[in-house]
């Protein structure tokens, strides 16, 4: 294995990664088949093995510099041929997005899920109309996608709040004990404290690439805090003491005409 | 300072100034949270005592009733009954005495079926649809109106509390409508349509005006009582056409 290999796979960020999916993967797989079946623990081991795959795919990419160019020069962009921004564009800004968006939807009742319905409609066409009318090219830095995906996982946040206001549900536990909650804040602050540094990041490399440098290390900090409260959902199970039940909304006929009555 | 190290401080502030905002937002979430929570176990403790407090009423409503009947039933019937046994004992006919012997047992009967109905003991093993064909009955024996009772098989049973609220509503809605509405028909039904299990009684009376009505507390009560087991009462009625009302409750 050449130098390039251990440049590209060996990196604090990359392996606390691999080791948060592997953990991930086992308590996930030690869960009776009916909690595996259930969105709340299915969800956060999707996103973890869906960050764990492009991660990785991301470091192939710096490994081997010419199938990263065929791709940039297939995209069109033969100007910066280093670049992987592609990639982190489909896969953390867009797809990410909205599977956190999807994770949220989860723990609303269901007037508040179809908002988050149309806010993933929503997204998907604003953000291909973006990219394929060449305003946020693929293969570059794509602040107003990020803007926009940041913006709707904040209102999607108020709506979890709100909910945790008023639902009789929520108000009969301890959001504290809550790990929807947890999740919850961790999200809220990723995207807070990397909001307004991804939106100016274009600026920000071109005059200060080692101040950009330091500010992504906030976000890669971030992700794996996020990631770590994502295990923690997957096992939860097997800490009953130490978290509450998450009150799950059903959204099958009868329940809705239970509460209309 | 140069102005790009002014935009540097800009970026640097606002992302501080950014996650310091949602540090208070989820703090004060949490505070808001604990506040709403309280305000929430006071209502439901309110609500709890509210619903013991209905319960406590019909127990005792039910138990008046009873205790009235029993009235009636010793006066007019067992009363009746003890009068003839003594005539008949007093006699110096064996055969008369024979029959004193008969009404005694009797009477025994009468007392034994009386003092079970004196506490609510009967309510838990009585089934919905047995106690209401009872009832339609007692009016059918009056030969006051028709009846007729419509029920499926898989209508289920109720617990206690809500079989209890069931007996004094709907006996209220049987003497309303006797009170008030001269049928020639009453009908019960007992349907269970997606999910939800419907008790209609349904008349063929006079009917009334429901906008006049509501003024009254007759209705308000029936409602409430029913809200208190979970429930939905409603009622729809015109003049001429007869009445109907629902009891609405889950499955």
């Amino acid at each position: 294995m050449d130098s390039r290999f251990f440049q590209a796979f060996v990196d604090w960020y990359l392996i606390s990664i691999d080791i948060l999916f592997v953990l991930g993967f086992i308590y996930f797989f030690k869960l009776p088949k009916d909690k595996r079946a259930n969105s709340f623990y299915w969800l956060p081991f999707l996103i973890l093995t869906f960050t764990f795959i492009y991660e990785n795919f991301g470091a192939y990419t710096n490994y081997n510099f010419e199938f990263k160019a065929r791709v940039n020069a297939f995209l069109g962009n033969t100007e910066f041929p280093n670049y992987n921004l592609w990639l982190y564009n489909i896969a953390n800004k867009q797809i990410k997005t909205i599977l956190y968006l999807f994770l949220i939807k989860t723990w609303l009742e269901p007037p508040k899920k179809r908002i988050i319905n149309w806010m993933i409609i929503g997204f998907l066409i604003i953000t291909q109309f973006l990219q394929f009318s060449g305003i946020e090219p693929i293969y570059l830095n794509q602040p107003i996608i990020f803007a926009i995906g940041a913006n709707m996982v904040l209102v999607a946040s108020g709506l979890y709040f709100m909910g945790m206001m008023t639902n009789e549900k929520y108000l009969a536990t301890n959001p504290l004990r809550l790990l929807s909650f947890w999740m919850m804040t961790f999200m809220l602050f990723t995207y807070s404290l990397t909001y307004i540094a991804s939106v100016s990041l274009t600026y920000l490399y071109t005059n200060y690439p080692t101040l950009v440098i330091s500010l992504f290390q906030i976000d890669l900090a971030m992700g794996i805090l996020n990631k770590l409260i994502l295990i923690m959902a997957i096992a939860s199970p097997k800490f009953p003491n130490l978290f509450e039940e998450e009150p799950i909304f059903d959204t099958n006929e009868s329940l809705d005409i239970q509460s209309s009555l | 300072m140069n102005p790009t190290e002014d935009q540097i401080y800009v970026i640097i502030f606002s992302t501080l100034f950014l996650g310091g905002l949602m540090s208070t937002f989820v703090v004060a979430m949490v505070f808001i949270h604990r506040q709403r929570q309280a305000q929430n176990r006071q209502k439901m403790d309110q609500i709890k005592s509210e619903h013991e407090k209905t319960l406590l009423n019909i127990e005792n409503e039910i138990q008046q009733d009873t205790l009235s009947q029993v009235g009636r039933e010793l006066h007019d019937n067992i009363g009746q009954l003890l009068s003839l046994a003594k005539l008949y004992l007093n006699s110096a006919k064996p055969e008369k005495q024979a029959e004193g012997k008969e009404y005694l047992n009797q009477i025994i009967q009468e007392v034994r079926g009386l003092s079970k109905s004196l506490n609510l003991d009967w309510v838990e093993s009585i089934r919905l649809e047995e106690f209401i064909g009872q009832q339609l009955e007692k009016i059918k024996s009056t030969e006051h109106c028709d009846t007729k009772l419509e029920a499926i098989e898989s209508f289920g049973s109720f617990p206690k509390d809500q079989k209890l609220v069931l007996i004094r509503v709907i006996q209220e809605c049987l003497n309303n409508t006797l009170k008030h509405a001269n049928p020639n028909l009453i009908e019960i039904k007992l349907l269970k349509e997606k999910g939800i299990r419907k008790i209609q009684i349904i008349d063929d009376g006079k009917g009334f005006d429901t906008r006049e009505a509501s003024n009254g507390s007759g209705m308000f009560n029936l409602k409430k009582r029913m809200e208190t087991i979970g429930g939905k009462f409603s009622l729809s009625s015109e003049i001429g056409k007869g009445t109907r009302i629902e009891l609405l409750l889950p499955d």
